[in-house]
């Protein structure tokens, strides 16, 4: 046949290209189409390539190019509308194979009919922008097959149902849906999307909005977001097997929507299984889940967050009012501690240490911290207790543990000062009891404190350790001067600054005569040694260790307070002794003398002396002996005073008063700071920006920051404004040079205008002050006037004249204007 | 194809060629051979010992046999090049003709391959180099297009107006820009197949919902398919337009602000790494240079450089064109006597350092000089003074290279693509091709 076809060409000369034949597109196009029929009906086998090759070439060499594409599209066209048929034609389950079949088919010819075609493909189709033969043999497919009105419905119909079987657990061809939906891809993405995903999409969210329903009534929390997760992996795995990349995050959504997001209230407030009892029970799995699920829908976090941190202030409130639980301050804070443990690994095993999981719970603890405003001195115990008994044999790493935990509590803490006061108590006590388990731990708290506080919350405790330390010295210094006191009584003598520690003032109590005259010996060595000092005896503070012989002849080492030794001294030389006449001796306060004779007394296994009338209390009448019978197994015997560990009552509200007292300053300093550097300010803004500088420190209360303000205003450093009363402005006039001293003698305010006519405002040390004139060129003679004040200026040795400090009276008003005393 | 390394006969119009199908497999899929041995197509005869019969030339069928054995070109000088290309264009080899006619892109071993001859009246504008080798050259209000054989196509025209600048948006596509004709709407810019010469697409400029007629000047493409292009509209429509290149709608404009130029710009620059557009209107379309950086997602100009208020100094250096080199974090700009200069791209308000080199240049100038121009091309620096056309390499910028040709007089535009470096000259109205010989046989 192509023989035939070869011979019918030859006599049409179409090497004489000058000459074409009228009929010669007509006739070359026929053997071109003929050859695409022959492809269509899997007959290409007799086809000659180069000659079709050929053929197409010279039609699009002599101008028939036009003709060439039109007869190229109404073949292809004439063929897919009898494929269409044919599809139609099949039944049932067999039609998506006879799609895919035929598919397979078109796609094997147009590639035939591109080879042919190819020299059209590359000159005639871009030159008249035409759509090229690949491309136009999709087009033809979608508009003739695709969209034919049998068949787009139909295949619609039965992809869902497919996809719907394999939902309800049915196994279905993969391999020949993938076919299928690729043929769709390959259409362009728009076939892809109008024609499947569109509608796979809204079945699959009716889908899952019944399904969702079904499971809420019947599952409980946990179940439900087990169901959920699985249904997601699923359609995940479906897009995986045979969808498009793109469709993942469309499906996803719809499962997330329909699942996750309507149902999320519900969920989380389900009852027995939902989110708190989830959290009471560190359910991590199911936490884990919901923390996965809920994070891809909108607001799904915020919710869980939500309840979360709403659960836990309730949880902590009641930790820290219930007054049961406030008996003891070591366990109240290792309930705190548990707490935190208890969420900590909540969130990191759960929540994936999510950040915003950790600002909530932070903010929660500090929320409820501070609703119990003995939250400072419980964390200052608890620090007390471990320090005093509860670190032994833990090894160093656990200590740095437990001091971090306590830390943590710490930062939570709004009133520091608070918690400095009691710490420093609590240290002074440690210290000057010798009942420090570890210095190394002691010193690396306070470590901690400063880079959390700065180094002026630490400075006092640091000059403890110093005196510490350089008491010992002083101690081995007085016994090396003094050979002579090998026998007798020995003294240790703990040199404590005034003002870093904690005092409270107390009446020096008697002491027995071996024991002045040692204190007086030691009195002359220290003054002698260092000039200018005053030594007072805090009796309150020491302890004794005296040996006692008791009427059997049983002999005890005591281990007592100085007030006790005071009292077991009198009894050397009086068998019987009233407790008048013992505050007469001994000229202890009341009320510690009553609590000192209480443990000597009235504690079993410690009762040294006897009491007439026998009885829990002591009374002004009693009469007190030694007790003869005294025997203990050990021998040494240590008796506590009765102490509460706890603060009284009264003591509690000095504590309160004194860190009140103490924060006056500050805010004073604040207010200063604040209005050097604004010069006029409102209210409001003073009130906002004071709480912000002190936030470190502590909540400044808003009425005392007005007090203050008010004070101020009374010591003509502010005023208020004429118009606004709500306006504050300084009356120091900062343009250059000097401000102001502060009231704390050592610190002077000092502006600074820089070069840009910002104003710096520094706090210096009254000494440094000459080195900064010299270094910063501060201030300018020119605003000073000389004739005034002739001993101003840059001279190195020039010290501040104080009474210009501090008084108003005798200078020139212009300079009164730069210098406030206050 | 299980024939891979079977013999194949051809009978090419009366003479026998024998080959293998390995040879063949070098034509690539998408050619006469690929689709021959392609499965679908029954190959009984070649195999049974028959010869396979081809109807062409077969002298030609000799050197594209040839071409695909060794990949070298080779025209014997009884094959009409023009033949040869038509037979390469029937077997779909014509890519590798063209690839095999010239080397990998070097501007220190470039080799004048030809010049053509207009036939234009006036000077030349703008000469660009198309991305497959062609060029176009814009004279007065027409443009001439040369496909890579430098054979020329249809030429294009905007309402015949003065054509200000010209530019390839692809292989079958030319873009140009032109001034407008008060009141008629002609002119702005328009998309032409450079085929057929037929004006595809005309761009428009919008001002407060109204179209505008408006001057298009100096043309630049992004690879997220925008086109800009400076506009000087009617009224105070001055500033850069961006259009999409698919929808051809105007999608963003940059007014520029008093005291400062963009619409009047002589040069635009797409930059890849920072994703800003370099403008620069120079001396002399403006009595000041300016140059500045356009950031379009903030609108705002991200950096600037302009020698208002700067002295003129005795030997006036003025800026004649300048060129972003995002490597190097610097614009290098040229005045008129060719002394390059670098202006730091990372400071705002910073001077020019020139690097004088060509002192000598002085006093020689031609009596109708062609400023200068400048060129960036992997990593070599391109400058066009006069009659020729230098080449600068290494960090340092050392002339390394100078392009020069006996007549045509100065050099008043050039392009690099394609392989290839066009330079139009301002006389007699000739265009050069440069391009690198195919690599050496050892």
């Amino acid at each position: 046949m192509s023989n035939q076809k070869k011979r019918n060409f030859q006599i049409e000369a179409f090497k004489h290209r000058v000459v074409v034949d009228p009929k010669y597109a007509e006739k070359t196009w026929s053997i071109l189409e003929h050859a695409i029929h022959e492809i269509y009906n899997h007959n290409a086998s007799g086809l000659s390539f180069e000659e079709l090759y050929r053929n197409a070439y010279n039609m699009v060499l002599h101008k028939f190019g036009e003709k060439l594409y039109s007869g190229l599209v109404a073949t292809m066209t004439a063929h897919l509308k009898e494929i269409s048929k044919s599809i139609e034609a099949a039944q049932g389950d067999l039609f998506l194979e006879e799609l895919n079949r035929k598919w397979n088919d078109h796609n094997k010819a147009l590639q035939m009919i591109r080879d042919i075609l190819m020299y059209m493909d590359r000159t005639y189709i871009p030159n008249t922008h035409k759509t090229p033969v690949h491309e136009l043999g999709l087009n033809l497919w979608r508009d003739n097959v695709i969209h034919s009105s049998k068949i787009q419905s139909r295949l619609l119909s039965m992809l869902l149902e497919l996809v719907h079987r394999e939902r309800t657990g049915e196994v279905i061809d993969r391999g020949l849906m993938r076919n299928i939906i690729k043929m769709l891809m390959d259409l362009g993405s728009s076939v892809y999307q109008e024609d499947f995903e569109k509608p796979f999409l809204e079945v699959s969210a009716e889908f899952y909005m019944g399904e969702s329903q079904k499971f809420i009534e019947c599952c409980d929390c946990g179940d439900y977001l087990k169901k959920a997760e699985l249904r997601l992996n699923e359609e995940i795995e479906r897009v995986t097997h045979y969808l498009d990349v793109k469709s993942e995050v469309k499906i996803t959504n719809v499962v997330e929507k329909e699942m996750i997001a309507n149902h999320m209230m519900r969920l989380v407030h389900m009852e027995n299984s939902g989110l708190v009892n989830m959290l009471l029970d560190d359910k991590y799995e199911d936490l884990g889940r919901m923390y996965n699920l809920f994070r891809r829908v909108p607001n799904g976090l915020s919710t869980i967050r939500d309840v979360m941190t709403s659960h836990l202030r309730e949880i902590g409130k009641q930790l820290v009012t219930d007054a049961e639980k406030l008996k003891d301050p070591v366990e109240f804070v290792q309930r705190l501690l548990d707490e935190k443990d208890k969420y900590d690994s909540i969130i990191s095993q759960a929540f994936s240490n999510d950040k915003t999981f950790q600002n909530a719970l932070n903010s929660s603890f500090e929320y409820f911290i501070n609703l119990n405003n003995r939250s400072p001195e419980f964390i200052s115990l608890f620090v007390d207790d471990k320090l005093r008994k509860g670190l032994k044999g833990v090894s160093e790493e656990d200590v740095e543990i437990i001091l971090d935990k306590v830390m943590m509590l710490f930062r939570y803490l709004q009133e520091k000062d608070v918690f400095e006061k009691y710490y420093k108590q609590h240290l002074a006590k440690r210290l000057l009891s010798g009942k420090t388990v570890s210095d190394d731990a002691e010193r690396s708290l306070i470590v901690k404190l400063k880079t959390e506080c700065g180094y002026q919350f630490t400075s006092k405790l640091e000059g403890m350790f110093t005196d510490m330390k350089t008491s010992q010295d002083t101690m081995q210094g007085f016994y090396a001067s003094h050979p002579e006191l090998t026998d007798g009584p020995t003294l240790v003598v703990q040199v404590l600054t005034t003002g870093s520690w904690p005092t409270q003032p107390s009446i020096t109590c008697n002491l027995p005569a071996e024991m002045s005259a040692l204190c007086e010996k030691f009195r002359s060595y220290y003054l002698g040694t260092h000039t200018g000092r005053r030594l007072s005896w805090q009796t309150n503070m020491g302890t004794a260790d005296i040996k006692a012989t008791f009427g059997k002849g049983q002999k005890h080492e005591l281990n007592v307070s100085t007030y006790q030794m005071c009292v077991l001294m009198l009894f050397n030389n009086a068998d019987r002794l009233s407790y008048k006449e013992v505050e007469q001796a001994t000229g202890i306060p009341a009320s510690d003398l009553k609590r000192c004779l209480q443990s000597m007394a009235c504690v079993k296994g410690k009762n040294v002396l006897r009491k007439e009338p026998m009885s829990k209390d002591i009374g002004e009448d009693d009469a007190f002996f030694v007790n003869d019978k005294f025997t203990s197994k050990f021998y040494k015997v240590k008796i506590g005073t009765v102490v509460a560990q706890k603060e009284s009552e009264p003591e509690k509200q000095e504590t309160r008063q004194r860190v009140e007292e103490d924060r006056k300053p500050q805010i004073e300093a604040a207010i200063v700071r604040i209005m050097k550097s604004r010069r006029v300010l409102d209210h409001n803004n003073i009130i906002a920006e004071v709480t912000k500088q002190l936030q470190s420190r502590f909540l400044a209360n808003p009425t005392e920051i007005k007090k203050r303000i008010e004070s101020l205003i009374e010591r003509d450093f502010l005023e208020r404004d004429n118009n606004d009363r709500k306006l504050y402005r300084t009356m120091n006039y900062v343009e250059e040079g000097l401000v102001s001293k502060s009231k704390r003698s050592s610190q002077l305010l000092v502006s600074k205008t820089e070069e840009d006519g910002s104003i710096k405002i520094l706090f210096v040390e009254h000494k440094r002050f000459n080195d900064l004139c010299r270094s910063a060129r501060l201030v300018t003679p020119l605003m000073i006037p000389s004739a005034t004040l002739p001993s101003f200026g840059f001279d190195p040795t020039f010290t501040w004249p104080q009474k210009l400090l501090i008084s108003k009276p005798r200078l020139p008003r212009k300079l009164v204007a730069f210098v406030t005393s206050f | 194809m299980g024939i891979q390394n079977a013999i194949v006969k051809f009978n090419v119009g009366g003479r026998i060629f024998q080959t293998t199908a390995t040879t063949l497999a070098n034509a690539g899929r998408d050619s006469f051979f690929g689709a021959l041995f392609d499965d679908n197509w029954d190959l009984q005869q070649p195999i049974n010992g028959r010869e396979f019969f081809i109807d062409r030339n077969p002298d030609c069928f000799a050197v594209l046999l040839d071409l695909l054995r060794t990949g070298d070109l080779y025209i014997p000088f009884n094959v009409p090049e023009r033949l040869l290309y038509k037979e390469a264009m029937f077997y779909g080899l014509i890519g590798h003709v063209r690839s095999a006619k010239r080397g990998p892109f070097d501007g220190n071993r470039l080799k004048l391959s030809k010049s053509v001859t207009g036939r234009a009246p006036g000077d030349g504008t703008a000469i660009r180099a198309g991305p497959d080798g062609g060029c176009c050259v814009a004279h007065g209000s027409m443009v001439h297009v040369f496909d890579w054989m430098l054979e020329e196509h249809p030429p294009l025209n905007l309402d015949y107006q003065r054509v200000n600048d010209i530019g390839w948006l692809n292989a079958e596509s030319v873009l140009i820009s032109a001034c407008e004709r008060l009141g008629r709407g002609d002119g702005g810019m328009g998309l032409f197949s450079s085929y057929t010469g037929d004006l595809r697409y005309k761009f428009n400029v919008v001002h407060d919902n109204q179209i505008k007629s408006y001057t298009a000047g100096a043309l630049c493409f992004s690879p997220d398919y925008k086109i800009f292009a400076s506009c000087k509209g009617r009224s105070n429509e001055y500033g850069i337009g961006v259009w999409d290149q698919f929808t051809g709608k105007q999608i963003d404009f940059f007014y520029e602000t008093p005291g400062w130029s963009l619409g009047e710009a002589d040069k635009l620059q797409w930059l890849n790494g920072t994703t800003c557009l370099l403008v620069a209107t120079l001396f002399p379309r403006k009595d000041n240079c300016y140059i500045s950086l356009l950031d379009f997602r903030q609108k705002s100009t991200v950096w600037s450089w302009s020698d208002i208020g700067a002295p003129l100094t005795v030997d006036e250096k003025r800026v004649r064109d300048a060129i972003a080199m995002e490597d190097c974090n610097s614009v290098c700009v040229v005045n008129e006597y060719e002394d390059l200069g670098f202006i730091d791209l990372r400071v705002s308000g910073g001077s020019v350092r020139w690097s004088s080199r060509s002192r000598l240049m002085k006093g020689k100038m031609p009596d109708e000089p062609c400023y200068p121009k400048l060129a960036l091309h992997n990593g070599q620096l391109f400058s066009s003074m006069n009659d020729s056309i230098s080449v600068f390499c290494g960090p340092d910028w050392v002339l390394t290279s100078r392009l020069r040709r006996s007549y045509g007089g100065s050099i008043c535009d050039f392009s690099i693509g394609g392989d290839r470096l066009f330079a139009l000259h301002s006389e007699d109205n000739v265009f050069d091709s440069w391009e690198t010989p195919p690599t050496p046989v050892i």
